[in-house]
Formats: C-alpha cells, sequence, structure tokens
C-alpha cells in the first residue's frame, strides 16, 4: 500500500485511487521497476549493464505506453529505443571492448551538476503535468492511441510541427553525411605500385555479383 | 475471449512455436543433404531419421551447460532467452486464417512484429559481449552492423504493404488483399524476404557466426540447452519470416475456399518458403562483410525506396 | 549480354538438379559394398598347399609374415628307400598392422597358398589382435572369389591340359591293353 500513498499525493482528489483498477496497480508497479531500472542505469559501474538496464527502462516505459492504450507509440518506443538506439550504444561499447566487470574510470566529476539537471526536470515536469491536470479524469476507451488515430492527429492537426520536425532531421542527417565524408577528396594516399596496401577496401571490383 | 480460449490459443501457438521449427530443421537436414547427393539423418526413429532433431535435443539437455570462468554470468546465462522468446511473441499475432484465425490480433501488428523481431538481435549481442570471446565479440559486432543495415530496407518494405492496404494490422492487410498485389509488390517482397534472412544471419548472409573465421560468432562459448535455444531461433526465425512474407506479399490464406481450407494455404505458401531459404543456404557462398553492408545499403534500400514510390503512385491512381 | 543474376539462378539450378538425382552415399553397414573381384581386402591362407618354402616370409618388405615349421620324417615306402622328410607348418601368422597390402607374398607363392580375399571387415580394438593367426587365415579362405573364367579364346590352361594328356594317355594304354588281352 505504500505505492498508493507514494501516489497519493499527486492526486488525492482522484475519484477511483481508492478503489484501484488492475490496470491501475500494474502501471504503480511498472512505474516503480521503470524508475528502479533507470537509477541502475546512471548508477552501475558495468558500462553494458548500464546499457541492459536501459533496455529494461526503456521496455517498462512502452508497458506503461501499452497500458495507456497507446499502443502505436509503445511499439515505435519498442522498435526505435530498443531496437536501434541500444542496439547502437551496444555496439558502440562493444567497439570500444567495454570490459567484463566493473569500470574503474565509469565515473564522472559531474554526476552532481547531473543529479541537479536530473532533478530539475523531473520537478519541472511532475509540477507541470499535475497543475496541467490536477484531477480531470481521462477516460481511456479502447482505441484511442490505435495507429488509426494517432494518423488522424498527426496528420490533421500537428501536419506543420511533423513536417519541421521531419526537415530537422533531414538536415541532421545530411549534416552527418558532410562531416563523414568531409576528408575524402584530395587528401586520398595514391597507391603505389607493387606494394600491398593495409587497409585497402577488398572486392571492390566484385561488389555487382552480390 | 473467454478465460479457456485464451489458454487455448496460447497452447496452440506454443506447439507451433515447438513443432514447426523441428519441422523446418529436419527438413533442412534432408533437404540440403539430397542437394548435395547425401541422404542426411537415417537412424534416429527408424524411418530415414525423422526423429533427428528429437535425438539432438535430448543430447543438448544432457549436456553439461558450462560458463567461461571469465564471463559475465548472468548476462551470459540470460542471453538465450532473449534471443528466443521475442520469436514466440510474434508468433502470437500471425493470422492464419481468416476469422480470427489467430493467436491474439494487434492493431498495429507490422508494427509490433517488426518491433519484437529486434529486441531478438539483443541476444545476440549480449552472448556476443558477455562470452569474454574475441571471436564472440567479433561476432556480436558483425550481428549489430548486420541488423542496422537491414531492418531498414525490411520496414520500408513492409510499409509498402501498410500503405497498399491502408492498414497496419496484419489481418487488415490479408483481408484487403488482391491477386494483383503479388506483381505490384514483388520488389518489396524480395527485399523484405532477403533482409529477414539477413537479420536471422542465415547462409548466405551468415557473416556474423562464419564458422571459417569467427567459429561460430556470438555462440561460440555456448554448449548444452542453451546452445540449443540459439539454434532453436534461429529456425523459429525461418518460420517467422516465411510466415510474415507469406502474410504480408502472398496474400497468406487467399487461394481456393478461403474460409475452409484458409489455414492450409497459409501453411503451404510458409513452407514453400522455408524450403527456398534452406534452397538458398545449400546454394549460395557467405557474401563477405563489405558485399554484405554494400548490398544493404546500395541495393535493397534504394529497391526498397523505389517500392515504397511505385506503391504510393499507384496507390492514388486507385484512390482518385 | 548476360541477365543480371543469371548466374545466381544457375547455382539454384544445379542445386535443384541434385536434389533430384540419386544420393550417391553408401549405406555400409545395411547394404555392403559391391567390391570387385581383385579387390585387396586380406590375405587368406590355403594351409594344405603350403610347404614352408619361406619365399613369402623372405619377400615381405616389411617382414610382416611370422613362419614356423618342423621336419618330420616319413617311413619309407619300401624297403629300399630311404626315409622322406617333409616340412609341417606349425605357425603362419600375418601381421596386418605392419602389411601395406602389396601382395608381393601372394604373386611369389609357388604353390599357390596365399590369396586375396575381398573381406575388410577384421579390425580390431588392440593393434597387437592384428596379428592374425593361420586358423583365421584359412577361414578367410572361403571367401576368396572364385578366378575370373578365361577368355574364350584363350589357351587352355596348362593344369588341365597336362591332366586330359595323362588320362588321355592312360586311357590308351587301357584300350591297347584291352585289345592285347583279347586278341
Amino acid at each position: 500500500m505504500s505505492l498508493l500513498a507514494a501516489a497519493g499525493p499527486l492526486e488525492p482528489a482522484a475519484r477511483s485511487f481508492l478503489s484501484p483498477t488492475g490496470v491501475e496497480i500494474v502501471f504503480l508497479l511498472v512505474g516503480v521497476a521503470v524508475l528502479g531500472a533507470a537509477l541502475v542505469t546512471v548508477t552501475t559501474r558495468q558500462l553494458v549493464h548500464a546499457a541492459l538496464w536501459l533496455v529494461v527502462a526503456l521496455g517498462g516505459l512502452a508497458v506503461e505506453f501499452l497500458l495507456l492504450t497507446a499502443e502505436f507509440i509503445a511499439w515505435v518506443q519498442v522498435l526505435i529505443y530498443l531496437g536501434s538506439v541500444v542496439v547502437l550504444v551496444l555496439f558502440g561499447l562493444m567497439l570500444t571492448k567495454a570490459p567484463i566487470g566493473r569500470s574503474p574510470d565509469a565515473d564522472s566529476g559531474n554526476r552532481w551538476a547531473a543529479l541537479a539537471v536530473g532533478l530539475a526536470t523531473a520537478g519541472t515536469l511532475v509540477t507541470l503535468v499535475v497543475d496541467a491536470f490536477r484531477t480531470s479524469w481521462i477516460d481511456l476507451g479502447a482505441g484511442a492511441g490505435s495507429a488509426k488515430a494517432t494518423g488522424e492527429y498527426l496528420f490533421r492537426h500537428w501536419v506543420l510541427p511533423f513536417e519541421a520536425l521531419s526537415v530537422l532531421l533531414l538536415a541532421a542527417l545530411v549534416g552527418a553525411i558532410v562531416l563523414s565524408r568531409r576528408d575524402d577528396e584530395g587528401k586520398k594516399p595514391r597507391p603505389r605500385p607493387g606494394k600491398l596496401r593495409a587497409g585497402k577496401p577488398v572486392g571492390t571490383s566484385s561488389g555487382k555479383e552480390s | 475471449m473467454t478465460f479457456l480460449e485464451m489458454l487455448l490459443r496460447c497452447v496452440a501457438v506454443l506447439m507451433v512455436f515447438l513443432v514447426f521449427p523441428l519441422v523446418i530443421g529436419q527438413t533442412e537436414h534432408k533437404v540440403m543433404a539430397h542437394m548435395q547427393g547425401r541422404l542426411g539423418p537415417m537412424y534416429a526413429g527408424g524411418f530415414h531419421g525423422w526423429a533427428q532433431l528429437v535425438a539432438d535435443g535430448v543430447k543438448f539437455v544432457q549436456k553439461e551447460d558450462i560458463v567461461p570462468a571469465d564471463a559475465d554470468r548472468r548476462v551470459f546465462q540470460l542471453a538465450p532467452a532473449v534471443a528466443l522468446l521475442p520469436y514466440l511473441v510474434v508468433l502470437l499475432v500471425i493470422p492464419v486464417g481468416p476469422g480470427g484465425f489467430v493467436g491474439q490480433a494487434v492493431d498495429a501488428g507490422i508494427f509490433f512484429v517488426l518491433a519484437v523481431m529486434g529486441i531478438g538481435v539483443l541476444g545476440s549481442l549480449m552472448a556476443g559481449w558477455a562470452s569474454a570471446n574475441k571471436f564472440s565479440l567479433l561476432g556480436g559486432l558483425r550481428t549489430a552492423a548486420q541488423l542496422m543495415a537491414y531492418e531498414l530496407p525490411m520496414l520500408l518494405a513492409a510499409a509498402s504493404v501498410a500503405m497498399a492496404a491502408g492498414t497496419l494490422s496484419l489481418p487488415g492487410i490479408l483481408e484487403q488483399f488482391e491477386w494483383w498485389w503479388v506483381p505490384w509488390q514483388i520488389v518489396g517482397a524480395f527485399v523484405f524476404f532477403v533482409a529477414g534472412l539477413a537479420e536471422l544471419q542465415r547462409p548466405p548472409f551468415d557473416m556474423p557466426v562464419a564458422d571459417s573465421e569467427i567459429i561460430f560468432g556470438a555462440y561460440t562459448e555456448y554448449t548444452g540447452i542453451r546452445f540449443a535455444f540459439f539454434l532453436l531461433s534461429e529456425y523459429v526465425g525461418i518460420l517467422v519470416i516465411s510466415a510474415l512474407t507469406t502474410v504480408l506479399f502472398l496474400g497468406g490464406w487467399h487461394g481456393p475456399l478461403p474460409d475452409q481450407l484458409g489455414w492450409l494455404w497459409t501453411i503451404l505458401k510458409t513452407f514453400a518458403l522455408a524450403l527456398v531459404v534452406i534452397w538458398l543456404r545449400v546454394t549460395f557462398p557467405r557474401l563477405r562483410e563489405d558485399q554484405l553492408m554494400r548490398f544493404a545499403w546500395t541495393t535493397l534500400i534504394p529497391l526498397a525506396l523505389a517500392q515504397l514510390a511505385l506503391t504510393g503512385i499507384v496507390k492514388v491512381a486507385i484512390t482518385s | 549480354m548476360k541477365l543480371p543474376g543469371s548466374g545466381l539462378a544457375k547455382g539454384l539450378a544445379v542445386t535443384l538438379r541434385t536434389m533430384t538425382k540419386k544420393t550417391v552415399t553408401a549405406q555400409y553397414p545395411e547394404v555392403q559394398p559391391d567390391l570387385a573381384p581383385r579387390t585387396r581386402g586380406v590375405i587368406a591362407l590355403l594351409e594344405e598347399n603350403c610347404t614352408v618354402c619361406m619365399l613369402c616370409a623372405r619377400e615381405c618388405p616389411d617382414w610382416c609374415i611370422y613362419i614356423d615349421s618342423h621336419k618330420e620324417t616319413l617311413p619309407a615306402v619300401d624297403p629300399n628307400a630311404r626315409a622322406r622328410t617333409r616340412n609341417v607348418l606349425d605357425r603362419f601368422a600375418i601381421d596386418f598392422s605392419l602389411c601395406m597390402y602389396c601382395g608381393i607374398c601372394i604373386e611369389v607363392c609357388p604353390f599357390d597358398a596365399l590369396f586375396w580375399s575381398p573381406e575388410f571387415e577384421y579390425a580390431e580394438t588392440d593393434i597387437l589382435e592384428l596379428t592374425h593367426e593361420r586358423d583365421r587365415l584359412r577361414e578367410w579362405m572361403w571367401t576368396v572369389p572364385a578366378p575370373p573364367a578365361l577368355d574364350p579364346a584363350a589357351e587352355e590352361p596348362k593344369e588341365i591340359a597336362m591332366a586330359r594328356k595323362a588320362a588321355d594317355k592312360a586311357h590308351a594304354a587301357a584300350a591297347a591293353a584291352k585289345a592285347g588281352d583279347e586278341s
């Protein structure tokens, strides 16, 4: 019951917290799990474990979305964050040979600043959300977060922000490509005849056969 | 849906999960053998070695479960489950026949399937890192690179079908299906199938487990039942990819008498595709790592984008 | 111009065609292999023919044939003759862990006591047990196939020709004796 007590001050006048439904209890439990996983993510000294706990935290968030009937967002969360972002993070960690066991240098002098920023963000968000919704009750009908509903909202009411965001992302993408290819021209060392060059891309002529 | 019905569906999906991969595996044993002029297993079970994979399973269970001394124990032990379970979940949403002949219909089915399948690769990554073995690590790296390269064309090809049907739900797509979608989406089907093969690390895209270079990639250190889980996940993966290609591109249950025999058409098409997977494995040599990457980025993605554009144009032309 | 991917299609066709063909796997323990009559499986001994001349043991390049014998004196057939001696075989063994299946012993045997047998299932778990004694070698004699038939146009084998000549001679002598009796 301590969970309910913790949640109580957020919405004291909510009509059903005295007799919570199963979904609400699960929601709170998953929320606690997500919070725990997130805390372990930032406190553990083992780099890869941190990434794996991030998987748990992000997966828990997807479950929360599901419980709020936002099905589409939940699957996008899984696809993008679990399937791609974490894989990218793990790829990076493996490429830098993250050691098994504790990394002695997996610490940052900025942690107090980070803690302050994190707490401030959390405080702002909680205040904002609590202040915005107070005791209003949103009825979570089935299908409110389906792909159809999400699509209609996105492309009917929010088309302009959506397009602006895509242009922004495109610009970032082009920028990344330009940055990564900048040194490519002119500075290429010319191949010396008669010597094997290390790092020569093999099979440049046979690519078509694949 | 009553509790009993739910239980029944779950049990049915579990049965499919346990039986069909074995059937595919046995087919692979025999078909591969005959394609190479051999007989394949002939002893286990008596008749043409039908129980070979059962015997293999018994063997795997008996073997000692070894965890390398320097490995990250928990991650190492958890990895096979992470690799295997997503496929079980995916099987739940693949429609077999019309009228709710599906484990559980999901509104954004395509998204669900692709998202959950992406998690399975985390298992390989965890295995690769936690084994404390450089070959495993290399295998894990290659897995990650391959996944990131091939996830995109797969998504784009699936998006093309979703666009054509106007829905993300798998049964919904099949209800909209017309026969001329097959030629219309043929390029998308090719891209989807090939990218799916690459995600499963099946030959000719098996660079992450290339045994002549890195032993068995991320699974080098595994033995016994955990190793069997990885193998099983590969064969469930074949089932899932074949079934998904069937549902998305080949019209799933559509065929003569769809109401009575729909499930049969789905299963037949799925197994035909699984046979193609095996056939490709027998025929083609392994692609080199740079060829793999080039194939994904310079062939599959442009093809998928072209298919998407074609779908869009035809769709607008039809509806207007 | 070649179509792109035609090579891939050709590869697929090859594997598909192979699948429809008969496999080459020999299911050995169930189905015995069909061996040629002159297969060099193992060396069999027809000890009745052996005279302990020791040629085989001496010619053997790696000395893997062991022969023991003793002399036996036969009583004289008639009072004026002297007693004959003859060699009796005590041991004849071939160490198949040394034998290199060159077949020289079979070639040099002047009395046709050694033969090639197609039998090949005589593996043992201990290398010492690969030295097979004469009873085993004699048993393998039963697996030796009959010599291949002669070419129809071939000359008659010498043994048969000589036997026939002797038989004809005896016959003629008998006939002559009969004729002499009657006259």
